[in-house]
């Protein structure tokens, strides 16, 4: 009797595990299953769970029509602001983390980044958008990995912050007393510490750049200086019976990313997860 | 000499924060501050004039029944989804705490949603909430029920979604509910057993009340970011059905980059950021509270 509840219980739970698994993979194969079908087969009012007829037409199209240039504007745009990022918050954090500024700087800064975490983006928008028009970096690429940092650099200070708060001041004063520079200091003594966090924390940064849609949307009109997302947008306000190709740009916007879903699952306890959006 | 040294040591420290307090300021204070200013004048980038209106795009804006029922909307969406994503995240959470074969494997697709883009997720969602092609209505059809307008009938849009929201980031209190969890030390639970305690008693009494902090961080970051929806709106239904799907961030977006008047987008802004500070008080008082 005892034992048969265990296996009753078992099972609830296996299949309350696989449901949720479910749960998150149809939408996912949904996407890989449209992308093969035709263009006929999208539009049947009964959807097939596997495409009759497999085609990589769908593929072909995309690439045909210049997917490649957007995705290395994706490219691009995602690794430079991470970069920028990075090397921002890396000095910044060491800085604050090792120096008191003066009228309490350390923190009206450290919360002054909180502040902008919580900001809807869409309100900074407006102003930014007159000044970036002003000195020409509108439609560029340059632009939007400057306005991506208003993502990315907020999130990699309070990161890497973080991380030089706990390491030991002793390798860097011995360092100092060898008579090595401050620079010298962070980056042979310092920046080797720290850098597994260093990684991790730019793979979350590029994460954050790769998806990111609103600046994208608003500061780039020229189709050939699109990211991804916006391509994705523009598909769907205006072929909206493309799904194959849509599906296909979707799969293609995602595959590179999903590469890391292993590193954001292990990091997680690390704080890391403060705000992957 | 030593004065020398210590005066090159301090300018190495403003040296290296100088850039990053630079650029955050640039893309974020100045800007702050120019919306404060221009939520005050009637400024419009198509006549391109700016007159002194005191408190009045305010005052307009506030009785304008498009942006109450913006602001309405936003907070039926941060209320629903956030909630919902915290309760499930946390049953998930509890879900996975046993061990099982795969477990590692289940727990990385859990979260693939939250690393994908809101376009691609919203792209595949379109498809679902399709009315003719859309799985939804295949499966209500064939149950013989009535097929909805998921995203075009005024009374579901803002439902279809918060579903959406809810698939995308009940992953993310997941992560966070199970990291709060596996910092519990096992010795809890097992004195809970040897108490005698059920299953149940130790997740009311024992586990839920000591993950309260990691729950109520979780609950602050989605209502923070439920409450600046934008995106999704934009690619499912661009605001509609009449309204329906209105909010805050697409009231800024509409009036600052679709009608270009800035004065009108800066006030709005401006209380929305009111909204936001309100928000975050709240949760920062009721986190600080519990550890006095």
């Amino acid at each position: 009797m005892y034992r048969l509840r265990k296996i009753l219980k078992r099972t609830v739970f296996i299949l309350l595990v696989i449901f949720v698994v479910a749960i998150i993979l149809i939408p996912i194969y949904w996407m890989v299953n449209t992308s093969l079908k035709t263009p006929r087969e999208v539009i049947d009012p009964i959807p097939s769970f596997f495409p009759r007829t497999p085609t990589l037409a769908n593929y072909k199209a995309v690439f045909k029509s210049g997917l490649w240039k957007n995705f290395s504007n994706s490219v691009i745009v995602a690794v430079s602001a991470t970069l920028a990022s990075i090397i921002l918050a890396f000095l910044s954090s060491y800085a604050l983390a090792r120096y008191r500024f003066p009228f309490h700087l350390n923190r009206l800064f450290l919360i002054w980044v909180l502040v902008v975490r919580i900001l809807p983006p869409i309100v900074l928008a407006v102003p930014l958008f007159t000044i970036f028009n002003r000195i020409g970096l509108i439609n560029t690429l340059g632009g939007l990995i400057v306005a991506f940092q208003i993502y990315t650099l907020p999130y990699s200070i309070w990161i890497i912050y973080g991380f030089l708060k706990t390491l030991p001041k002793e390798y860097e004063e011995a360092a100092r007393i060898d008579g090595a520079s401050p620079l010298r200091v962070l980056v042979s003594i310092v920046a080797p510490l720290v850098r597994s966090g260093i990684i991790a924390t730019s793979i979350f940064a590029l994460i954050l750049a790769w998806n990111e849609f609103l600046f994208a949307l608003l500061f780039v009109r020229s189709p050939r200086l699109l990211t991804l997302p916006v391509v994705i947008a523009r598909y769907i306000g205006e072929y909206t019976t493309q799904w194959g190709e849509l599906m296909a740009i979707g799969l293609f916007a995602s595959l590179p990313i999903l590469i890391f879903s292993n590193v954001v699952y292990k990091k997680q306890t690390e704080g890391f997860s403060m705000s992957l959006k | 000499m030593r004065n020398r040294e210590r005066a090159h040591y301090n300018s190495f420290f403003y040296l290296i924060f100088a850039p990053a307090l630079l650029v955050t300021l640039f893309l974020t204070a100045y800007p702050m501050a120019t919306i404060f200013y221009d939520s005050f004048f009637r400024y419009s980038l198509v006549s391109n004039t700016r007159t002194f209106v005191g408190f009045q795009n305010f005052s307009r804006i506030l009785r304008e029944e498009l942006f109450q029922r913006s602001l309405v909307n936003t907070l039926v969406f941060t209320l629903v989804a956030s909630i919902t994503e915290v309760v499930l995240g946390t049953a998930l959470a509890f879900l996975f705490k046993r061990e099982f074969r795969g477990k590692r494997v289940a727990s990385l697709i859990v979260i693939f949603p939250m690393i994908i883009s809101t376009m691609v997720i919203c792209a595949v969602w379109q498809t679902f909430y399709h009315y003719e092609i859309g799985i939804f209505n295949y499966i209500l059809r064939k149950w013989n029920l009535a097929p909805v307008g998921w995203l075009t009938d005024q009374r579901v849009a803002l439902f279809s979604i918060i579903l959406v929201d809810i698939w995308q980031w009940t992953p993310f209190a997941f992560l966070i509910i199970q990291a709060g969890m596996g910092s519990i030390p096992a010795e809890i639970w097992e004195a809970a057993q040897i108490d005698g305690a059920r299953g149940g008693q130790i997740a009311m009494k024992i586990t839920l009340p000591i993950l309260r902090s990691q729950i109520l961080m979780v609950l602050m970051l989605r209502t923070l970011d439920t409450f600046r929806l934008f995106d999704k709106v934009y690619a499912l239904t661009g605001g509609g059905p009449a309204n329906a799907t209105q909010t805050l961030s697409f009231f800024i977006y509409r009036e600052g980059f679709k009608f270009f008047n800035f004065g009108r987008a800066s006030a709005a802004s401006v209380i929305t950021l009111f909204g936001v500070a309100f928000l975050a008080l709240f949760y920062v008082r009721s986190l600080l509270g519990e550890e006095d």
